[in-house]
């Protein structure tokens, strides 16, 4: 798989190009995921392959990263200085010290290479003193030094890491970090800990992502366990699926460590090819080309695994996606309330009416309507005597009461399917659940009636509205004006019904003067049939119906109107656009693209 | 059952506290699994069967030897320790494999009787030993909590032997058989996440021993490990360092233990045998039920403030809907003024008896309850001023909305105020069926605006009958009523001597003739305005300062709960949630208390607070 996976140095720019593009589709479709309630990406196994390794590396210089790794206290800054030739990580008797990974580099490699970009996640530093791995005040920092002697191979780097398994869980993050970048991994082992949960899972990823894996069993206490060395790595091996690529042992020697020294023993008879050559030696002399290819290729293959690689995420993400569009049409079904609003005054819309009707009237009509009208006036003044009759300025107030309650009811209904709808569904609980749960309740209805108070009974934008639609109907019916009189001599009151939904499509057409929706938040009027004077309207002609209809249909409208913007404003805000966002975000093209590119790299890395 | 050197089992505690230990246990017993169907009620009954069960033991199994666990890492050495204080290769030890010891082993004396002990669910094996260091113990193996698996990790391979370590399933089955835990570490495992991990979980209540091993091989790291550990939250009296392999390969040889060993011998025996069992089982009952009512408090405390508002949010929506019905009954009482002079004043004229005034009063008052019968009151206002019953009045299909909305509650009140409420009770956690839906279904609202119908009717009632007695006082004196009487009589009186005058004096003596039937036609009428003029006189008393009555009862409106139906199921959970959090606290100030006043347990670790 190595030699297959060398790609043909022309369709090597080509896959450079494919992951940096796939990684781009991957940033934009990140915040995507995150608002979906996809699982954090960042800790899988993929995201560090594709972040920690193809994207820094398949535009740098093929550097060889080789990492020792290994848990608390099993000597691996021993082993990282033995290997540079100096003292650039403290060693310390006590456990999990080393904070930071500190990386020893030829001469001019720092200047050459744009270290922040290979070490993605760390602030490169340069090394003062074998101190700087364990600072404690220092944070995602990566400690460099170009090697001294000059002896180091130009292209290796070699790290020290931060423990696996210690009770810093920054630790094991930064030593994964550093892992994922790495092309050779030193395992540090120890007859306490070559089974441990976590030692195993650390190590099995980077087998998994073809890293070269070189082991050395520290603390040995020699020679008395040598022949156990084999029956662990066999452990080890199955455990991980790490195929060592050659095996060291350090013996056990407690006064040499405190004195900065540790011999490693290569152990020929468990290496590949038997051959005995020194853990440093090894590591100048690898064939760095092929492990570096066989690194990248691990990487890919990490990246395209069908069941945990990135393909799995974008599945999560549209399955995700599918699940906000259910939740879309639940509130579609659950988030309707209808408003049963109180039968308007009457002269609230034949005032507008009679105003529009006075220059066109005959004088016949003027006296008979005066007569309607002054007879009606007398009988309401009787009836007012009475105690039995209410002035017009009473009946405003008492509409406009009734109609505060009315919605107050439809909101306090609408909130209670909200909650309803927010129990039923985990993904609208996250969203809009925290919003339900915490806002200021009383705010609402308080914005309601601020909204109803400021509402006069008849607004400019409505008297425009009237206008207009008797106009347009003066106009397509020149001869019906005369029963448009007749009509409204007898009178018609309709009752509005008016429907408030969220995400509805189907609502039934808004009045012009009911002025910009917003367009999640539908409302549609309908009217009930007419209370009085049904028989009349009729008669004079099936024409007015729709236009009377139509005429209190947008009063109403306006009215409700109100509802629909404390709704919108306060108590959903971008809420419910969030959700139409989130419910179509299956079908960006980032996530087509995204699978393209996916399979074009795998097929181009082979 | 009794250690051999054991101390008389009916020696009564001496610990002064021990009964007010008993009454905190029993208190917690019945508060804990008591709580509200409320969230964090649900976790802190859940955490407490986990507990009860250790108290309970603790304070019946009192002289029992303690169960000491050996834990800690695979290859800190635990068997190899286990073996050395046995005297004997009880249970494997060794370098071999990772890990060594998969089936805890039960070292116990033989005299020891551990048939308690659950053998079985623990997979454990017994193993007798006569050593000194484990006559008054008993000492448990117990596998490695770091070989199984990380929960979460991605599933093995079956062909991993991996996949079928439960070790620290194990682990778990048997450390809750434990009481105290000696905690064995080396130089390479002492910072190991996932052993600090199950120590903490097991370790609240169970007092602890440190012992690093490996002493002869690994550097002295006990003032590293006790800064460790006292970050994860431990009193950390003293660290233990000892070698196992040559303690083990001296006790094999007969020789006299090394230093190290020797101390851990001796503490031990001193701190963990015979009576000091008692002191240190009680001490550990003591640490659980104080760390178990410090965990429920730390739990509630976030919980309190979202209560607290929920149920200041009931007592504001009570006072609006209050301030709405108010001023709604009062603009009905005063628009009613009639009905209440009528009222009043029928009941006035009912008790004057006698006298032409209380007569002509009557004759009035029969034609007016005509007119009522004609004209009934309308409202449940109007119908209780009108002496009607209103019991009944909402018709049920509707929820009985209609007679809630007569009295001046319009349901959109109602219902926003339920519906603020339910905002502020799903903060606080609170949901059903500790409170119904914000918008209460037809049957739930039907029973609960009957309620308010019934209680503002009696209050209604209550009201105006005090009203009308008050009133009735002033104006039904006999003074006033021989007043009115007199006034009224006088002018008949005059009418009647002037027209015996004239029928006497002037047509039987003089022989004038009868001055006519005119006199008496105009004398009755005026008589009749006369009557009416004093009849007005009397409602004028009536009404005098009716409007500042009327006030006043209707500011009686909030001390009377008349809306309580209907926001009761918010309030009754607020103030359950409430008594429940604060019976809570209060038991978990009396058992920190306890705990303070406990003595400590020198030589043993124990667990004070959570790690930081």
């Amino acid at each position: 798989m190595v030699s297959s996976g060398q790609p043909a140095a022309p369709s090597f720019a080509a896959w450079a190009g494919s992951v940096a593009e796939l990684c781009d589709a991957v940033d934009r479709l990140t915040p995507v995921a995150a608002a979906l309630g996809v699982a954090d990406a960042s800790t899988a196994a993929w995201h560090g392959a594709l972040y920690g390794k193809l994207r820094p590396q398949v535009s740098q210089e093929p550097l060889l990263v080789a990492a020792v790794c290994g848990g608390t206290n099993t000597g691996k800054s021993l082993i990282t200085n033995t290997l540079v030739g100096s003292s650039i990580s403290r060693s310390t008797p006590e456990a999990a010290r080393t904070l930071h990974p500190v990386a020893s580099l030829a001469r001019g490699v720092a200047a050459r290479t744009d270290l922040a970009v290979l070490f993605p996640g760390f602030r490169p530093v340069a090394w003062r003193s074998e101190a700087d791995a364990v600072d404690a005040a220092a944070s995602d920092v990566l400690v460099w030094r170009e090697d001294p002697g000059g002896e180091q191979p130009e292209r290796l780097v070699v790290l020290d890491t931060p423990d696996i398994d210690g009770t810093l869980r920054e630790n094991w993050h930064r030593a994964e970090l550093v892992r994922n970048a790495s092309d050779v991994i030193v395992a540090v082992l120890t007859q306490q800990k070559y089974n441990d949960a976590a030692v195993r899972d650390f190590f099995a990823a980077a087998a998994a992502a073809g890293k070269t894996v070189i082991v050395v069993f520290n603390m040995v206490d020699w020679p008395r366990q040598r022949e156990r060395i084999a029956g662990w790595l066999a452990t080890f091996a199955t455990e991980t699926g790490v195929a060592a690529a050659a095996v060291y042992a350090g013996p056990h020697d407690f006064d040499a460590a405190e004195a900065g020294r540790i011999t490693l023993i290569p152990l020929p008879e468990l290496t590949p090819g038997g051959v005995e050559v020194p853990l440093a030696e090894r590591l100048a002399t690898a064939d760095f080309d092929r492990i570096k290819r066989q690194a990248m290729a691990g990487a890919m293959r990490v990246v395209a695994d069908p069941a945990q690689g990135l393909a799995d995420w974008l599945d999560a993400i549209d399955r995700a996606a599918a699940g906000w569009r259910d939740a879309q049409r639940l509130l579609e079904r659950e988030g309707r309330v209808q408003v049963e609003l109180p039968a308007p005054p009457r002269e609230i819309v034949w005032d507008e009416v009679w105003t529009w009707l006075e220059p066109r009237r005959s004088a016949v009509d003027l006296v008979v309507s005066g007569g309607y009208r002054t007879v009606g006036q007398g009988m309401s003044w009787a009836a007012r005597r009475l105690g039995i009759g209410r002035t017009a300025a009473e009946r405003k107030e008492d509409f406009a009461a009734t109609e505060l309650e009315a919605l107050k009811r439809a909101l306090a209904d609408f909130i209670d399917r909200l909650d309803d709808a927010c129990r039923r569904d985990e993904r609208l609980g996250r969203l809009l659940g925290p919003r339900l749960a915490t806002a200021d309740r009383q705010a609402w209805y308080a914005d309601l009636e601020r909204r109803h108070e400021a509402l006069p009974l008849v607004s400019d934008d409505y008297r425009t509205f009237v206008r207009t639609e008797l106009d347009r109907f003066a106009a397509a019916n020149p001869g019906m004006v005369k029963a448009v009189l007749t009509g409204l001599t007898v009178g018609s009151v309709v009752r509005p019904v008016m429907t408030l939904a969220l995400f509805s499509a189907g609502a039934a057409a808004v009045p012009a003067a009911a002025g910009v929706l917003h367009h999640v938040l539908d409302f549609g009027v309908t009217v009930a049939a007419p209370l009085a004077g049904e028989g009349a309207v009729a008669a004079a002609s099936q024409g007015i119906r729709p236009l009377i209809e139509r005429l209190f249909a947008g009063w109403s409208a306006e009215r409700g109107r109100i509802l629909a913007e404390t709704l919108h404003d306060v108590v959903l805000g971008d809420g419910v656009e969030e959700i139409g966002r989130l419910a179509a975000s299956g079908s960006r093209p980032e996530l087509v693209r995204a699978r393209q590119l996916l399979v074009e790299c795998s097929r181009e890395c082979g | 059952m009794e250690p051999t050197n054991g101390s008389p089992s009916s020696t009564p505690a001496a610990e002064p506290d021990f009964a007010a230990f008993d009454l905190l246990v029993d208190a917690l017993g019945r508060w804990a699994p008591a709580g509200p169907a409320w969230p964090p009620a649900r976790r802190v009954k859940s955490e407490w069967e986990g507990v009860a069960p250790r108290l309970d033991k603790a304070r019946l199994e009192l002289s029992r030897v303690l169960v000491v666990g050996v834990v800690g890492g695979t290859g800190t050495g635990k068997s190899t320790l286990v073996n050395a204080l046995a005297g004997s290769e009880v249970t494997t030890a060794g370098d071999v494999a990772r890990p060594t010891t998969i089936n805890p082993v039960v070292v116990a004396a033989r005299d020891v009787d551990v048939s308690w002990l659950p053998l079985d669910a623990m997979q454990a094996r017994l193993v007798r030993s006569d050593s000194p260091a484990v006559a008054n113990i008993v000492l448990v193996d117990c596998p490695d909590p770091d070989t199984q698996a990380v929960v979460g990790a991605p599933p093995a391979e079956a062909s991993k032997p991996s996949a079928t370590n439960r070790n620290r399933d194990l682990l778990e089955a048997v450390l809750p058989a434990c009481d105290v835990l000696l905690l064995v570490s080396t130089a390479q495992k002492y910072r190991s996440w996932i052993v600090a991990r199950e120590v903490a979980a097991f370790a609240p209540g169970r007092p602890l021993l440190f012992v690093q091993t490996h002493a002869s091989r690994d550097p002295d790291i006990r003032a590293d490990w006790r800064k460790e550990l006292e970050s994860q939250g431990f009193d950390v009296p003293r660290i233990f360092r000892i070698d196992g392999v040559e303690a083990a390969a001296r006790a094999a040889a007969g020789l006299e233990p090394e230093a190290g060993f020797r101390d851990l011998v001796a503490a031990i025996d001193g701190e963990l045998a015979g009576r000091a069992a008692r002191r240190v089982r009680r001490t550990g009952a003591l640490d659980l039920a104080a760390w178990f009512t410090r965990q429920a408090r730390g739990d509630l405390a976030a919980s309190g403030e979202p209560v607290a508002a929920l149920a200041a949010g009931v007592e504001t929506e009570r006072g609006r809907l209050e301030a709405i019905l108010a001023r709604s009954i009062g603009e009905t009482l005063r628009a009613n003024r009639s009905a209440w002079q009528r009222l009043i004043a029928d009941d006035v004229v009912a008790r004057w008896q006698g006298g032409p005034f209380a007569s002509f009063l009557h004759v009035i008052a029969a034609l007016g309850s005509f007119w009522n019968r004609v004209r009934p009151g309308t409202g449940v206002v109007g119908r209780l001023l009108a002496g009607q019953s209103v019991s009944g009045a909402g018709a049920p299909r509707d929820g009985g909305w209609k007679a809630v909305e007569e009295l001046g509650l319009p349901a959109g009140e109602v219902e926003q105020s339920r519906s603020v409420l339910a905002g502020l009770a799903a903060r606080a956690g609170i949901q059903e069926p500790l409170v119904g839906r914000a918008r209460l279904d037809d049957a739930a609202a039907a029973t609960a605006t009957a309620a308010l119908v019934d209680r503002a009717g009696a209050w209604l009632s209550a009201g105006i009958d005090r009203l009308v007695v008050e009133r009735r006082g002033r104006v039904g004196r006999p003074a006033i009523h021989w007043l009115f009487e007199g006034l009224f009589s006088a002018l008949l009186v005059t009418v009647l001597v002037r027209a015996g005058w004239n029928f006497f004096h002037g047509n039987l003596w003089e022989g004038k003739p009868v001055s006519g039937i005119g006199f008496l036609e105009e004398a009755i009428v005026w008589v009749i305005l006369w009557g009416l003029l004093l009849r007005w006189l009397v409602f004028a008393l009536v009404r005098l300062g009716l409007d500042r009555d009327i006030q006043g009862l209707v500011g009686s409106v909030a001390s009377s709960r008349l809306v309580d139906p209907l926001l009761a199921d918010f309030s009754s959970a607020a103030s359950a949630v409430s008594t429940w959090i604060d019976e809570g606290t209060r038991l978990g100030a009396e058992g920190d208390r306890l705990a303070a006043a406990c003595g400590e347990t020198p030589g043993l670790g124990r667990l004070r607070r959570s790690a930081t």
